[in-house]
């Protein structure tokens, strides 16, 4: 048992060292060994433009070499800026990284180079080291003997002030805006310097006033002024602010477009400049620390001054403060701007929809052919049938309804004046003198039966609609005039809102408020059964963007069923108990006879809105493009 | 129960805003042996000082100014209540109900046969005519309860809760022989016989325990 332990141990041994894998392993670890990199911020890490360089070096670095381990340590500098801090922290650091063995420290500096350099020359005297130096300020000296190399890279006054002017050529008036550390006023300086070749243009200085003033003067500057905002690091008031905060403090109220330097600003809603481009500063410093890590003394690797800047815009920003795009530098890099499957593949898209459409179109034409014929045949059916339903009951209910009353009168004095004379016949001697009075009073309310019938069948008669200009806005009040008293019965509110200025209508003036008031009514009802505060109807009347003129009703009802929903506008459908179910019927009628169209939408229990559509004065038919999809 | 007067001493109180209709209603019911008094509106009808006599009243339901509902509001109100029939041209769920509910005698449509509407009339009267008595036997009984001195009646409230003459001496703080003495008195005045019978009569006239009336009798 135990030697067959010990010869599948000894097995499995040899097959371990014998695998190419695991010799391939252990020469890797022979030769790279884990190259240590230590980071060091002297503003916080997470600054936009301290993330992404840090990401450039990062990824640099690991291009070349798989084994690194990186340490990250930020001064804080925005908090702490004094000279005690810097010999705290380098105190901090020299007794964290005795015994570390660093490869290299790389420190990304906002502030003066001088600082950095000595807390780093006695903290760590031994690690060489490479500055990323990102400010304006005067040049340092550099000694003879040095274990560093350095980046500076200086922001683009010039490059952002001719960005501008090609963006903005109406631009008039630029207000500056920057903080007050000494990186701060250093660029300030150059901005200065650089404005006072600049002509056409005048620069106003807003550098020393608190930001709420600021926020308030930005409110509501003249046309033909921009903002210029320079790097914050600490604001009017001493206190530590970063610049992207301080853009998106302003641009909410803002009424002008807001330029920036600073690539990590881009994005919060400032429009743009020649920006300094973080990534390929990380990018450059990565490649200053492979040739480190590699075994070149960095005193030997030239130090590098750049001034460059990215012409960069957010395109949401472009939109939003109508600058034509063409006005952009040739180079300039749009950033947010949507990418939509139409604008990569547009010329794909066009060529098969075209094939696909041609024959789409064939097949649907000979289809819809067919289906006309056989639809118009149903529908004139449908129609007669409808129609001979509307007579018919017409003359049964409304009809018979509205008569009764009027006809009972006479045929029951008719009835008793007969029933009297039978009684009178019944005498002895009957009194021809009354009896003879009673016939006359017959024949007279027989003529009265008669003249109802006659006056409601003239009511009957069919009205012509007349076609004229109609001023929508007259007609609604007085249309609401009339349901005024019923709705304050009721406990309605109406509310009405019209679009000033309202072009006139075309159509009939008296059939319109016939179908206003219809559905004001059919609202008031649809609100009979929900609380009070519900209560309210809106009548909305404006001017729709093809040129019709377009009424809505719209209730704080229960809404209607999906079931009845599509049938609201048939003949005799009704859910009133007292209801004909003729008037959205009689509407749809109305609205059709003057070129017009009504609809319903029905937002569940929230409501039901009708909307009726009328042509503009001189047009016979409502222009196409308003209706909803469902029409 | 007490028989129906002769039609002519009944009246029939018509009221409709229609004249014709008026008219041929008017002439059926005064062909038929009833004395008609017949009003263009309920105004004129309610302004008449109404006599002591039986009757009832035929009226339209939907004129204008006072309608019937409200006449017959009026009626109910008033000292001499009369039965009211409506008629409509064109009778609706609703005010039936209503009309029914305030004490109509009968709801007819205008077209309703000569028979119906007589018959109507009949029942109308016989309800006014039992009514009529049954006033009349309260406000006798009344006027007989009146005629007891506030002593009487205070010994007349204690007998209705069935007390002992000992105990109604105890309470009113009086002689035995006194209380037997108002007794005497009050049935001689009420012409009752028995404690039962004063009892029954004092349910009737709605007199309290108190030996007071309900307001308004």
């Amino acid at each position: 048992m135990v030697r067959a332990c010990l010869v599948a141990f000894w097995a499995l041994t040899l097959l371990g060292a014998l695998s190419p894998q695991a010799r391939a392993q252990s020469n890797l670890v022979r030769m790279a060994p884990a190259r240590r990199v230590l980071f060091m911020f002297s503003e916080s890490r997470d600054l936009p433009g301290n993330v992404s360089m840090e990401q450039s070096v990062r990824a640099e670095i690991m291009r070349h070499y798989n084994r690194a381990e990186f340490y990250i340590e930020s001064l804080d500098a925005g908090h702490f800026p004094t000279a005690e801090h810097y010999q705290l922290f380098g105190n901090y650091v020299q007794s964290k990284y005795a015994g570390q063995k660093l490869d290299l420290v790389i420190m990304f500096l906002g502030r003066d180079f001088d600082l950095g350099r000595e807390m780093l020359a006695k903290s760590l005297p031994d690690v060489p080291a490479i500055f990323v130096v990102v400010n304006n300020l005067a040049p340092a000296t550099v000694p003879e003997n040095r274990n560093f190399t350095a980046l500076f890279q200086r922001f683009d006054v010039p490059g952002t002030v001719r960005f501008i002017q090609q963006l903005q050529p109406e631009t008039r008036r630029v207000i500056v805006l920057g903080g007050t550390s000494p990186s701060d006023r250093a660029l300030l300086a150059e901005i200065r310097e650089t404005a006072r070749s600049v002509e056409n243009l005048t620069f106003e200085y807003w550098t020393n006033q608190p930001l709420a003033q600021i926020r308030a003067g930005t409110r509501k500057l003249p046309p033909d002024t921009v903002i210029f905002l320079s790097t914050t690091q600490r604001d009017a008031a001493g206190d530590p602010i970063n610049t992207a905060q301080v853009a998106r403090l302003l641009v909410p109220t803002a009424n002008a477009p807001i330029y920036v330097m600073s690539g990590g600003s881009i994005g919060t809603g400032t429009l743009g400049g020649s920006v300094l481009d973080f990534e390929n500063l990380g990018q450059r410093a990565g490649s200053m620390a492979v040739q480190a890590l590699g075994g070149k003394r960095v005193g030997q690797i030239p130090i590098e001054i750049r001034s460059n800047g990215v012409p960069v815009v957010d395109w949401r920003e472009l939109q939003r403060w109508h600058l034509r795009s063409s006005r952009l530098p040739v180079d300039c890099e749009l950033r947010y701007e949507p990418h939509t499957v139409w604008g990569v593949h547009w010329r794909l898209i066009l060529l098969l929809s075209g094939g696909f459409l041609a024959q789409a179109v064939t097949i649907a034409a000979l289809l819809i052919q067919r289906r006309r014929q056989q639809r118009a045949e149903a529908e004139i059916l449908r129609q007669r049938a409808e129609l001979a339903h509307v007579s018919r009951v017409s003359m049964m209910g409304q009809l018979a309804s509205a008569l009764t009353h009027e006809l009972n009168q006479p045929l029951g004095a008719i009835l008793r004046n007969a029933e009297a004379a039978e009684v009178f016949l019944q005498a002895n001697q009957p009194n021809l003198a009354e009896l003879r009075a009673i016939l006359t009073d017959i024949r007279r309310d027989d003529k009265r039966a008669g003249d109802v019938i006659d006056r409601m069948r003239s009511l009957f008669k069919r009205q012509r609609l007349t076609s004229d200009a109609i001023d929508l806005r007259d007609l609604v009040d007085d249309t609401i005039a009339m349901a005024r008293p019923d709705a304050e019965k009721r406990r309605v509110r109406l509310k009405l809102e019209v679009t000033p200025h309202l072009p006139p209508a075309q159509g009939d003036r008296v059939h319109i408020q016939q179908v206003l008031l219809n559905l004001i009514l059919n609202g008031m009802d649809a609100m009979n059964n929900v609380p009070k505060s519900r209560r309210s109807l809106v009548v909305r009347v404006e001017e729709t963007k093809s040129g019709n003129l377009q009424v809505s009703v719209t209730d704080g009802g229960l809404g209607i069923d999906a079931d009845h929903a599509t049938h609201v506008f048939e003949p005799f459908f009704t859910t009133k108990s007292n209801g004909m179910g003729m008037g959205l019927a009689i509407s749809k009628t109305i609205m059709e006879a003057l070129g017009g169209e009504i609809w319903m939408d029905s937002r569940g229990t929230d409501g039901t809105t009708f909307t009726f559509l009328l042509p503009p004065a001189g047009q016979e038919r409502i222009r196409s493009g308003d209706l909803p999809a469902a029409l | 129960m007490t028989a129906t007067p002769p039609k002519a001493n009944c009246t029939i109180f018509v009221v409709d805003d229609d004249t014709s209709f008026l008219r041929s209603l008017s002439r059926l019911l005064s062909a038929t042996g009833y004395a008609v008094e017949a009003y263009t509106s309920a105004a004129d009808f309610l302004n008449r000082p109404l006599p002591e006599r039986s009757g009832c009243v035929v009226a339209d339901l939907q004129m204008p100014g006072i309608n019937g509902l409200q006449l017959q509001e009026s009626l109910r109100k008033s000292n001499h209540p009369l039965p009211v029939i409506f008629l409509t041209g064109q009778g609706d769920i609703p005010t039936t109900v209503s009309a029914m509910r305030s004490g109509a005698e009968d709801f007819l449509t205008k077209l309703a046969p000569k028979e119906e509407l007589l018959a109507a009339v009949e029942r109308a009267l016989e309800r006014d005519a039992r009514e009529r008595s049954q006033r009349h036997r309260q406000r006798e009984l009344k006027q007989r309860f009146e005629g007891l001195s506030q002593r009487e009646r205070e010994v007349l409230s204690h007998v209705v809760q069935g007390k002992m003459n000992k105990e109604i001496a105890d309470a009113l703080n009086i002689n035995l022989r006194t209380v037997k003495l108002h007794r005497t008195n009050i049935t001689r005045k009420l012409g009752v016989q028995s404690v039962a019978e004063l009892t029954r009569l004092a349910d009737e006239t709605g007199m309290f325990a108190d030996g007071t009336y309900p307001k308004g009798h």
